[in-house]
């Protein structure tokens, strides 16, 4: 039993640590500025494409993991600026629409590029095997993700806690006309905000590619879960971000052992059952858009 | 009766005459086919429209963002479909099974939806929407999956009469529908009801403070959005005989609330406008590209960012200034100035007093 | 001794670590002007807001006609009688002043959720309740222009006769002089004498400046720091010493 359910029980967290990924990027830029990002899944794929081509026009797959998300960066902050910015001041239903007509032209264009199915993108060999953890045989790829996901999120956290910048950050999250009156370029916030989102989104994106197939619907496969993720752990909470993140892996790859017809499903179902406890999520406090 | 609206009842005849002749045959041509289209894009129009006036409701009258109303479309056009396949009913029966089963649908999420309000509110519709798209995505013996199901066009009559219905009967059908819910509508939105609706939009503390229970107004609004969507999801399956999970997803969610936004939040006409604009721009972009995607994708974001007020508000404005009707799309910049009490301007003060 | 209409007993309020109002009690007798008065930061707004089901106290009763109310849903209590206008004026800035009150005269005729237009007996009797309604504030002249293009004083005016429209029994008034001049101030105070004067209601207002109370209050309640600094008739709070220092304080550190 256990060597069924053990290795279920790992692919099932690591999921949902991708999950906590996205929600936490979406969350952030919802938090700051209103903006239901719906492009943030195109973002996601975008980076996995980058990486494709990088390693396919002879990159390393080490060096693509960092610099496609650092392209996803700046196509991601070149987006906001030009586009997003004019918005950011009317009702957030445009925000909403223009991430949507976003997310419709990237995929049309993911596909006149890459191809409507999905392409072969593996991790190099090292990352390869498996490594025996005694009771079971743990594949390499899936740790060294679970690693680089936990990694990303102590950063994310030293940068948001242990930094002035992040201190104002989360300050502005809080009350975005109190730091502006205190003098803060909130633009800059805006703008390292939204970067910091793609960010994360660009990692989970390459790292996706090498563990669900690399296609131009990929990133929006993320989204859903990402946004009953943020839902679950409460809108503008890290800690609740990952918390749901980790519950909803757990409970879809628990649920596929036994009932695999409503492996999605599961997760709205636990979506309604934590709002009828806790109307805010997990962990949600009162929000500025509350 | 004053001018606006001897002017709205003339607009109205006028656009449904209009609708009505427009696949007429003069000589072995209408002006629809030297359009190349066929008159079921036309029900297909109509269908839309109705489905984008079920997100006007919440979104341009009531204020409540919703990103889910496919759920309901969709449940509609598997109810419509379900039952036909599998219980035999006809037609009518058919549009009412699907606009019960919407309705439900709305019943069970709504008490949900309505502890938020916002973006949160937005999330929520958009979230739950989703549970019926897997619903239907996994039922597969039961919906058929991820390819959907097929079902016949049943006759439509009452017990002692009944017709088929071909792509132009049924489109007359669609019309009258159409216009009944149009009328429906505009009662709606001008009833007690319906003013307390845009109250809510402005100031929903200030309705609570005049002894109104606003949640209670909403799940109502909610209720009467999920049938219409559902009316209109119903019809749609019963126009192109089939229903897949396509139509349950958050992109024709997108689709219905850009429909809106295309011809104008807050208005009667502007889901109609929106659209003719949007389900014919469609049909003629997809038969000259493979990749049309590209371009609706590219016309939400010019009409977000050049029209704001879509585009029969803009239309409208350049010509009378004054908006049609509730707009959404005004910065709330204004109302933050106001809100925070600012000094009211002496020129308001001077045109009061003048008044006096 | 009149009838008890209103009652706060040991309210008390704290957000976070801030007790915003520590345990205040006041006692509102039908017919009465009830002041309460303290500097900016006393708490005034937020004592005021436990008691119109703004949010709930975190401690203590709130009791209407005897009745427990403190944790009754803000539109219950204004069925229940009591109505309230807000520091800003809460109003529908895109609707006309006519259709402003039409939302309250539909909710307190229990027709709002009705989904047919009202008959024509039923319109008219609604017509001449705005009419009178906004006799009563002087904005007749007004009617048909969009809130939002009236000025601060009459957008007041507007919610004041919209917190009306309800019939109350007691209004409650968050600082209605707030941001006005002083020829509005007057005209506010005249409204606030009519409420009470030729309407009988019963009318509780939150309010900084020590003058407007004293010519309006019958009774007032002087908050500092979120708790009771004084309690009475003007005559015994204008003679109060605390009261003369704390004000005295206050002026000296306004002038500074």
């Amino acid at each position: 039993m256990l060597s069924n359910v053990a290795p279920s029980v790992f692919n099932g967290l690591i999921l949902g640590a991708f999950y906590a990924f996205v929600a936490i990027g979406l969350s952030l830029i919802m938090n700051l500025t209103g903006t239901i990002n719906l492009a943030h899944g195109s973002f996601l794929t975008l980076a996995g494409y980058l990486a494709f081509t990088l390693v396919s026009k002879g990159t390393s797959f080490w060096f693509a993991l960092i610099l496609a998300p650092l392209l996803t960066v700046v196509v991601g902050v070149a987006v906001e600026r030009l586009l997003i910015v004019p918005l950011y001041k009317r009702d957030p239903i445009f925000s909403l629409l223009l991430t949507f007509g976003l997310s419709l032209i990237a995929e049309e264009v993911y596909r006149l590029i890459w191809g409507p199915n999905g392409v072969p993108f593996s991790a190099p060999g090292i990352l390869g095997g498996g490594i025996s953890l005694g009771f079971m045989q743990f594949p390499t790829l899936r740790l060294f993700i679970a690693v680089v996901l936990a990694a990303a999120m102590v950063l994310l956290a030293l940068f948001l806690w242990r930094t002035r910048f992040g201190l104002r950050l989360r300050a502005a999250i809080q009350d975005t006309e109190m730091i502006s009156a205190m003098g803060t370029n909130i633009q800059l916030l805006y703008m390292v905000n939204f970067a910091l989102g793609m960010a994360l989104a660009g990692l989970a994106g390459v790292l996706a590619s090498g563990l669900l197939g690399l296609s131009p619907t990929m990133g929006n496969a993320l989204l859903m879960p990402a946004f009953v993720v943020a839902i679950i752990g409460g809108m503008g909470s890290l800690f609740g971000s990952i918390v749901g993140g980790l519950l909803v892996g757990l409970a879809i790859s628990v649920t596929t052992l036994f009932i695999p017809a409503a492996n999605e499903v599961i997760m709205y179902i636990l979506m309604a059952v934590v709002l009828l406890i806790r109307p805010r999520g997990l962990f949600g406090t009162e929000g500025l858009f509350g | 009766m004053n001018n606006r609206q001897k002017q709205g009842y003339i607009a109205a005849i006028a656009a449904v005459v209009l609708l009505a002749v427009l696949p007429l045959k003069i000589g072995s041509h209408s002006v629809l086919s030297l359009m190349h289209l066929d008159v079921s894009i036309l029900s297909e129009m109509l269908l839309f429209a109705i489905a984008a006036m079920s997100v006007n409701l919440l979104l341009g009258y009531t204020g409540l963002m919703s990103f889910g109303n496919a759920a309901y479309f969709g449940l509609g056009a598997y109810g419509a479909g379900l039952s036909i396949h599998y219980l035999n009913m006809n037609f009518i029966e058919g549009a009412i099974i699907g606009t019960i089963v919407a309705l439900l649908g709305g019943l069970i999420v709504g008490p949900f939806l309505l502890r938020r309000r916002g973006i949160y509110f937005a999330l929520l519709t958009l979230a739950f929407g989703q549970v019926f798209y897997f619903i239907a995505y996994r039922a597969n013996e039961f919906t058929g999956g991820e390819d959907g199901m097929s079902f016949p066009r049943p006759y439509f009559g009452f017990p002692g009469w009944h017709t088929d219905l071909h792509e132009g009967s049924f489109y007359y059908l669609m019309l009258l529908v159409f216009a009944v819910v149009l009328v429906g509508f505009w009662l709606i939105v001008r009833s007690p009801f319906g003013r307390t609706l845009q109250a809510i939009r402005q100031n929903e503390l200030r309705v609570r403070y005049l002894g109104l229970d606003s949640n209670k107004f909403i799940f109502v609004a909610l209720l009467v959005s999920a049938a219409m969507a559902g009316l209109a999801g119903a019809l749609y399956g019963l126009l192109i005989m089939f229903a897949a999970p396509l139509m349950l997803d958050w992109q024709q969610s997108g689709d219905f609330v850009m429909i809106m936004i295309l011809g104008g939040a807050g208005s009667i006409w502007g889901p109609v406008v929106g659209s003719l604009i949007y389900v014919i721009g469609k049909d003629i972009i997809s038969t000259l590209t493979q990749t049309w995607q590209i371009y609706i994708g590219a016309l939400f974001v010019i009409c977000v960012l050049a029209f704001p007020g879509g585009l029969l508000g803009t239309l409208l404005n350049s010509i009378a200034r004054r908006d049609v009707g509730a707009p959404i799309s005004e910065e709330t910049v204004p109302h933050k100035a106001w809100e925070s009490g600012a000094p009211a301007s002496s020129a308001a003060v001077a045109a009061e007093q003048k008044e006096s | 001794m009149a009838e008890v209409l209103l009652e706060a007993k040991n309210v008390s309020k704290h957000f976070g670590g801030v007790v915003a109002v520590n345990s205040v009690s006041i006692t509102i007798e039908q017919g009465s002007i009830y002041a309460v008065i303290g500097p900016n930061g006393a708490g005034k707004t937020t004592f005021f807001n436990a008691l119109s089901g703004f949010y709930m106290p975190d401690g203590g009763q709130v009791l209407y006609k005897g009745q427990d109310i403190t944790t009754m849903p803000n539109w219950q209590r204004v069925q229940l009688g009591m109505s309230r206008t807000f520091q800003t004026p809460s109003i529908f800035p895109e609707l006309t002043v006519y259709e402003n009150l039409l939302i309250g005269v539909q909710s307190q005729q229990k027709i709002a959720f009705r989904l047919r237009l009202p008959s024509v007996a039923r319109k008219k009797e609604i017509d001449a309740r705005i009419d009178e309604l906004l006799g009563f504030v002087n904005l007749v002249h007004l009617k048909d222009r969009p809130v939002a293009e009236l000025s601060h004083g009459s957008q007041r005016l507007c919610e004041i006769a919209m917190s009306l429209s309800v019939d109350p029994t007691i209004v409650l008034l968050d600082e209605p002089m707030a941001g006005l001049a002083e020829a509005e101030t007057e005209r506010i105070m005249r409204v606030i004498r009519d409420l009470h004067d030729r309407l009988d209601l019963t009318v509780l207002f939150v309010e900084h400046n020590m003058r407007v109370v004293l010519a309006l209050a019958d009774h007032i309640t002087v908050l500092d720091r979120g708790a009771m600094l004084a309690q009475g008739t003007p005559s015994e709070i204008s003679n109060s010493q605390i009261v003369r220092e704390a004000y005295l304080g206050q002026e000296v550190l306004n002038r500074v």
